[in-house]
């Protein structure tokens, strides 16, 4: 699962045997860390890559769902029989039972309630269409504001806001804001997110007597297989997930996910293969989204710039009775006396999930925010303060090195004081933001790699490839183990059949799949060599190498034979040899900056991001191509939660507005800016995960980007022109700059 | 912005009730003993049709009713799955092809109303086994995650390019405005559309 770790520790806590494996060192390396094309690059280019989406079982039924229009509502009852009778359809299921109080209720729009399986999926839209379902619609909480009121109806049987949960370390928080210097006082706050993921969740059920097999949609075959066989009542033993292309999860696709059961309940009933995918409306409402984050806080600065206190009042809503907790401050720059008091707000809306760095970026917008204020108290320069304020620099806390890197790249001495001074309308600005995240390696990860006697090779590992490029990860380490070109091993990945490795979610994946792949294949690798070292009359199988397809002798390259030929001694056995995740050839720990540059129109309120500078560390870099891609790729989701991105609920009726991809915006071609990443390789370190990092700095850096330029504070997400606008308003009324 | 493909006439699921009853195309698709009023009435609620899609140089006969888009009768009917159905709405562009060399959301066209027309998918763009240009550069400039929008992506490089072979980035980025990605491939997929080269020997 996605985590929230503070970076912990460089070195974990140890209780896996530690490895004699080892990465090649830096120069020997022949794949790992140059740019390596992507292996799927060619089926996915060419439309051949078949998704979840795309897959057709022989005689399959298509099935859609019923769901809950209302946002809070009893069911009276559900009557299925138009339906049934419809001709086309297969089977259909009521999903609440209405003798049943607890289960009869839908908490939020888009709450299943019913679903039909058709020869069609036109037939199955109708089937739906004809399902009769009698509502007590119910009040119902549409936003924070409602939920929090004291007279708000009594919606959730644990409250609709839950008892302060309070954090306090350092000391007397009143006492060290008295003593500060300087104090901001403000109210900070971040929008819900939706994932977005382009293919929707979903998956195709098909059982064999009591076998069932599942090609879901999933960053977590394992997790799914477990998820859906529990849910189902069956031996785990008995499911099988398979997902070997899945088109976006970002968090909210890591469990067994209700759709896929349903799915499995619909095939069992028809007795045929059906596939269920959610609609786009559907994917906005009810497959997670990060929950919105309120802070109400101070905190103060000395007169030297050095941080004092800070105290914080925070809440937010993951939705229908799902928490919403993003730490403040921070956990970058030292306030060496903080309290935290947060509140969970619940709303009828659906839950939140994992959201790549789940409450990362929120917590980084309202401190980095608050960084950026204190600085202008005090009249300095923002990245100084930054600097007076960092803790001791370790492997994973390089924060100081790479503003530095980053200013120069940002050019950020042309950097004005708050407040775009030159004359027009067009005000630009510089902001920075730092950001750390843990990602470090499952010990639970299994791996398998077989050498056959014809000289191919393959890898199983039950991970998958959620875009990341995981599976040319498995190709990349067991090829250069082997000594042999990429095109010559298979990475078999994505199937709850091959040996257990975590979900693709906290960055864990790399951290955990490449090391217990090149443990596999260095297994696999030494026996082969045992197998050859007497033909080559060696007596230590230790003191071959392979290299360049061949295995040889280390510095007698003339003393061995080519790979294939080394492979006929196999006969007719191959070699097959298993491996845990190791310590040793991985890390936990990462720490990054990103500046934006950004042009305000304060007649318009438009925000045009102009450049993004990323300097990120990951521990060893494995493919340097994928990683710039993987930074990018944050960075353009970041931009998107920092200007465009907002899940809207209408305040009357709790239905969603924008459940849709024209005004749920994401960023397109023109939107995004020119974006600069340095990569700083640790190869000493180990590997560590990448993925949540760069997308949590974005938002914060441009938020502090705009204040720059307009000269007002920014204290809200996304950045709006409605928002940039008021701003100006609000601070400066009558005019502007 | 993303204007494109929405102010192409013809081309939505609403205009199709309307035109129906009198255009060319139903007179094509609907059987011969029926008026041209009772179709129209008939059109609201009725079986599948016989058609014929003229798809990557291939004529396909099928039955469809006439609600079905373009896209699904390519996904569900003749299992050409490369363009993907994602908001299904024309907001996305993960389901572009091509009908009559303009690129179109195929979610957002009718089948019946592409008959007649020449209708080219991702699938078309390859030769053999060698990758057409958009595809390779996207291969070797990492243009491309998880992957889901790329067959969208590809197909509207490949029709700018073919419209305008030297794009500058200005022309690339308005022209691949209508299609998103999730995981922001932009910075490739700009780098894959300016620097694709000739289509190999």
């Amino acid at each position: 699962m996605a985590d929230r770790r503070q970076n912990p520790p460089a070195q974990a806590p140890g209780q896996s045997p530690a490895s004699t494996a080892k990465w090649p060192p830096p120069a020997e390396r022949v794949l790992l860390g140059q740019s390596v094309k992507r292996l799927d690059g060619p089926d996915k280019a060419q439309g051949k890559a078949k998704y979840t989406y795309d897959i057709v079982r022989p005689g399959m039924l298509y099935a859609r769902l019923l769901d809950s229009p209302h946002p809070h509502a009893r069911v009276r009852s559900i009557d299925l029989s138009a339906a049934e009778k419809l001709p086309g359809v297969r089977a259909a299921l009521a999903l609440k039972d209405a003798s049943k109080p607890d289960t009869a209720k839908v908490r939020y729009q888009g709450e299943e309630v019913a679903a039909v399986a058709a020869i069609s999926e036109e037939v199955a839209e109708d089937a739906i269409r004809l399902i009769k379902v009698d509502y007590e619609v119910l009040p119902n909480l549409a936003t924070v504001e409602q939920a929090m009121r004291p007279e708000a109806p009594a919606v959730f049987e644990k409250g609709n806001v839950t008892e302060p949960t309070v954090r306090a370390e350092g000391g007397d928080v009143e006492a060290a804001l008295k003593s500060s210097a300087h104090l901001v006082e403000g109210l900070y706050s971040t929008q819900v997110q939706t994932h977005t993921s382009l293919e929707t969740h979903g998956g195709i059920c098909e059982w064999n007597g009591d076998q069932l097999t599942a090609w879901v949609s999933t960053q977590a075959v394992h997790g799914t297989r477990e998820g859906t066989a529990r849910a189902l009542g069956v031996p785990q033993t008995n499911v099988r997930v398979i997902t070997d292309y899945m088109g976006g999860g970002f968090g909210s696709k890591l469990g067994g996910d209700v759709q896929v059961v349903i799915c499995a309940r619909l095939a069992k009933m028809a007795n045929a293969p059906v596939k269920l995918m959610l609609d786009r409306k559907e994917e906005h409402l009810v497959t997670g989204n990060r929950p919105s984050a309120f802070a109400r806080l101070r905190a103060g600065v000395d007169a030297q710039g050095k941080l004092t206190a800070i105290d914080a009042e925070t809440w937010g809503t993951g939705g229908a009775g799902q928490g919403s907790f993003f730490p403040v401050p921070y956990q970058v720059y030292v306030f060496p006396v903080r309290r935290q008091r947060h509140t969970d707000v619940y709303i009828n809306a659906g839950p939140q999930r994992a959201f790549r760095a789940p409450g990362h970026p929120q917590s980084c917008f309202v401190t980095e925010v608050v960084m950026d204020e204190l600085a202008d108290l005090i009249k300095i320069d923002p990245l100084e303060l930054r600097l007076r304020n960092l803790p001791p620099e370790a492997d994973n806390a390089q924060w100081a090195r790479y503003f530095k890197m980053g200013a120069e790249r940002i050019e950020w001495s042309r950097r004005h004081p708050t407040g775009d001074r030159t004359a027009g309308p067009i005000k630009r600005g510089l902001g920075c933001a730092a950001n750390r995240w843990g990602g470090g390696g499952n010990r639970r990860t299994r791996g398998m790699c077989d050498i056959l006697p014809d000289g191919s090779v393959i890898t199983r590992i039950g991970t998958q490839d959620i875009g990341t490029g995981t599976r040319t990860l498995v190709a990349m380490v067991t090829a250069e183990t082997m000594g042999l070109p990429l095109q010559a091993v298979q990475a078999a990945i994505g199937d709850s059949n091959y040996p257990f490795a975590p979900g693709s979610g906290g960055s864990v994946t790399a951290a955990s799949v490449a090391p217990t792949v090149r443990i596999a294949a260095e297994n696999a690798r030494d026996q082969l060599f045992a197998r050859v070292a007497p033909a080559l009359g060696v007596a230590d199988p230790a003191t071959l190498v392979a290299r360049e397809g061949r295995i040889h002798v280390s510095g007698d390259p003339a003393k061995g034979m080519t790979w294939r030929e080394a492979c006929k001694t196999l006969g007719t056995e191959p070699v097959s040899a298993p491996a845990e995740w190791q310590q040793g050839l991985s890390s936990v720990g990462t720490s990054g900056v990103q500046f934006a540059d950004v042009e305000v129109d304060i007649e318009t309120g438009i925000t045009r991001v102009k450049k993004i500078v990323c300097v990120q560390d990951c521990g060893t870099i494995l493919d340097t191509l994928t990683a710039e891609s993987q930074c990018q790729g944050g960075i353009i989701m970041g931009l998107g939660f920092a200007l465009f991105e907002n899940r809207l609920l209408d305040r009357n009726t709790g239905q969603m507005v924008n459940p849709n991809m024209e005004w749920y915006l994401l960023p397109g071609m023109s939107d995004v800016p020119e974006i600069d990443v340095t990569l700083v390789d640790q190869p000493e370190r180990g590997v560590v995960g990448l993925g949540e990092p760069p997308v949590i700095s974005t938002a914060a850096a441009i938020g502090n980007a705009v204040a720059n330029a307009i000269g007002v504070r920014v204290r809200s997400l996304p950045l709006t022109p409605q928002t940039v606008l008021s701003a100006l308003e609000r601070e400066r009324p009558g005019g502007t700059l | 912005m993303r204007s494109k493909k929405k102010d192409e006439p013809g081309f939505s699921r609403r205009s199709f009730l309307k035109t129906v009853g009198a255009g060319g195309v139903a007179a094509g698709v609907m059987g011969p003993a029926s008026g041209v009023e009772a179709q129209a009435v008939r059109a609201a609620g009725p079986g599948a049709v016989p058609i014929q899609l003229n798809v990557n140089g291939r004529v396909h006969k099928l039955d469809v009713e006439p609600r079905v888009t373009l896209l699904d009768a390519l996904r569900t009917r003749l299992d050409i799955t490369g363009a993907k159905r994602v908001c299904d709405r024309g907001a996305c562009g993960a389901c572009t092809v091509l009908v009559d060399d303009k690129t179109v959301y195929a979610c957002s066209t009718l089948a019946i109303e592409a008959q007649g027309k020449r209708i080219r998918t991702v699938e078309s763009l390859t030769e053999g086994t060698v990758l057409h240009p958009v595809q390779q550069a996207f291969c070797d400039r990492d243009g491309l995650m998880c992957g889901f929008c790329t067959p969208g992506f590809v197909v509207a490089t490949a029709a700018l390019l073919e419209r305008n072979p030297k794009p500058t980035a200005e022309q690339a980025r308005k022209a691949l405005d209508g299609n998103i990605c999730r995981c922001g491939t932009y910075v490739r997929v700009l780098e894959a559309a300016l620097n694709t080269g000739g289509r190999r020997g």
